[in-house]
């Protein structure tokens, strides 16, 4: 067991040093344009006021602690009785120390095919997740994304309807275990708040060949036309594509 | 490796994400609890116990606190003699029915505005009947922890306690609670014993930055916990095996209660821990995490055992959990 006390856990600049790491952690992802790749571009600012705001109180207790009369040092021993019994003294702010030196090491992934497939590729929106709330006014199905694709699928999800409407897409290659072998799908993630829910979209694409030659998480973009294919007594919308090109991982991977 | 990178990421997005709402909740509840005078407040509250049950519950537009918060609050009303049900409402509604969580559910699930609305619905509908059941104990001593039962002045001249000399005694919740942990906050102790008005400018904000220093360190290691536990079950556990529990009527709304009740994680964020459920959950379930989450879990459940008898604890936990059963699963077979 350790000794706490011994420790000095209840030190009142651990708590600063665990503010300031996380305010730090936060800027600078901001700064570093990684941002995107943990949560909607709608709620960058609320990260950006979190980092500012907990510098700002790092900066003021800092000054405060250094500034501090041997009469307020009595009163700040006092204020550290804690108000909750839910961790021993000082185990909090190891906790937000230890996962902000974590934070600001490792750098965020981009998901890739095996989240894709743990969390189920679909041509459909899952139904407890959201519901489309804009359609855009994208009318040309040439411009349409991968998102516009299923959207539109899910107001009026007949494949028929879209049979040689054209298509130009981009998405990452997964090899669903479902589809046969000349088949992969093209898939983007969808994020609706942060990483921890973005759920992957996706049509297949019909080859020639086997999908071999398409390795999982390839970048591609896609270019041909909507046919309809049926794959275990389900017709599905597929591309039959005319080109098929590399292309590299775009700067903001996920579609919103 | 891919797995443990995309637990981190998930891990650091949920924090990214929450962090911003902890902080408004830390800095408003701080602010709040310095500048808010409840002696005021109590001669505004009905007499009759539902309407004081269904007061309390709406105190939380008042005080945001999260359910961390709430407790010493609640406990600072029945010692100041606000009616029990008054006390027990704002202690199960506040932490939800409150600007912040309100924002920050709305924000996880802006698609699904049903959940905002029906999370504040069932939230209110629940402590305000749970509050208006504990008024029918005209006493609640016998039910609370000695310490604060002595504070608690006697039911009939309640009123009386605006002025009760308890309250200037200063030293009574130190000096009491000596045999006990007892989470007084430094800032409300000092509130007790302190007239706020003599409390000077500099004083104030003091006391406010210490106040949240301590939750921001307390609260900010409770979310680290539970979303590290929330990425390691999104990435560790099986899809098939959540599948088959998260769309069972039955088995996903007790597997979320359970879950809420383990977490412990703080209602200002936990729209965010449930939203990564979402898309494998039923919105039934989800809505028993969030509605009783706040009311009743581990974390809390240590902090009310600072206000109330482990009997008390009880009798709120079990109805609390059975009336959030009833709603949410009347609500998934109505849809």
């Amino acid at each position: 067991m350790l000794d706490l006390e011994r420790l000095n856990l209840r030190n009142p600049w651990l708590d600063v040093c665990a503010i300031a790491l996380w305010g730090l952690v936060l800027l600078k992802l901001w700064l570093g344009g990684q941002l995107h790749l943990l949560i909607h571009p709608a709620y960058h600012w609320l990260t950006i006021f979190a980092g500012i705001a907990l510098s700002a109180i790092a900066l003021v207790k800092t000054a405060e602690l250094l500034k501090k009369t041997s009469r307020q040092n009595s009163r700040a021993r006092n204020s550290q009785a804690e108000h909750l019994n839910f961790f021993p003294p000082g185990l909090g702010s190891c906790i937000l120390i230890f996962t902000a030196v974590l934070g600001l090491i490792i750098e965020p992934t981009v998901f890739v095919s095996a989240t894709a497939l743990q969390r189920g590729v679909n041509d459909f929106l899952p139904i407890t997740q959201s519901q489309p709330q804009s359609f855009g006014q994208v009318t040309r199905p040439e411009e349409k994304t991968i998102i516009d694709w299923v959207r539109t699928l899910n107001v009026y999800p007949e494949p028929d309807a879209y049979s040689g409407q054209k298509v130009n897409v981009e998405g990452f290659v997964v090899h669903s275990p479902v589809l046969p072998d000349n088949y992969f799908t093209i898939t983007r993630f969808v994020m609706t708040c942060c990483a921890a829910d973005v759920y992957p979209v996706g049509l297949p694409v019909k080859l020639e060949t086997s999908r071999d030659r398409y390795p999982q998480d390839t970048w591609l973009a896609v270019q041909g036309e909507m046919i309809t294919e049926e794959f275990s007594g389900k017709r599905q919308l597929t591309i039959q594509p005319s080109s098929i090109e590399e292309i590299p991982v775009p700067a903001n991977p996920y579609h919103y | 490796m891919t797995q443990l990178q995309s637990a981190f990421t998930i891990f650091l997005s949920l924090l990214v994400e929450a962090l911003p709402f902890l902080l408004l909740g830390v800095l408003l509840s701080s602010a709040l609890l310095l500048f808010v005078d409840e002696t005021r407040l109590i001669r505004l509250i009905p007499k009759n116990p539902l309407l004081g049950a269904l007061a309390g519950s709406t105190f939380g537009f008042l005080f945001p606190v999260c359910e961390c918060g709430n407790v010493p609050v609640a406990r600072r009303f029945l010692i100041q003699g606000f009616p029990p049900s008054v006390a027990i409402g704002f202690l199960l509604a506040a932490p939800t029915i409150n600007p912040i969580v309100i924002w920050s559910t709305w924000t996880a699930f802006r698609d699904q505005p049903e959940i905002v609305v029906l999370r504040v619905a069932f939230s209110l509908t629940v402590a305000t009947l749970l509050a208006w059941t504990f008024s029918a104990q005209a006493d609640l001593r016998p039910l609370l922890q000695p310490v604060v039962a002595r504070c608690v002045p006697q039911p009939q001249p309640a009123m009386a306690s605006a002025t009760s000399p308890l309250l200037r005694s200063g030293t009574f919740w130190l000096g009491d609670a000596a045999g006990q942990r007892v989470d007084a906050m430094d800032l409300q102790t000092q509130m007790l014993t302190t007239p706020s008005e003599k409390l000077s400018f500099q004083d104030r904000l003091n006391l406010l930055l210490a106040n949240c220093v301590q939750e921001l360190r307390e609260l900010g290691g409770v979310l680290i916990l539970g979303s590290a536990i929330a990425a390691a079950i999104q990435v560790g556990v099986p899809r098939e095996i959540i599948l088959s529990v998260g769309t069972g009527p039955i088995s996903s709304i007790v597997a979320m209660m359970v879950l809420a009740a383990v977490v412990s994680i703080c209602s200002t964020v936990d729209s965010f821990f449930a939203l990564s459920f979402a898309s494998t959950f039923t919105t039934g379930s989800l809505l028993a995490f969030l509605v009783f989450g706040p009311m009743i879990d581990l974390k809390a459940i240590g902090l009310m055992l600072s206000i109330f008898k482990g009997r008390a604890i009880i009798y709120l936990f079990g109805l609390a959990a059975q009336l959030v059963f009833i709603l949410t699963f009347s609500y998934q077979m109505l849809n």
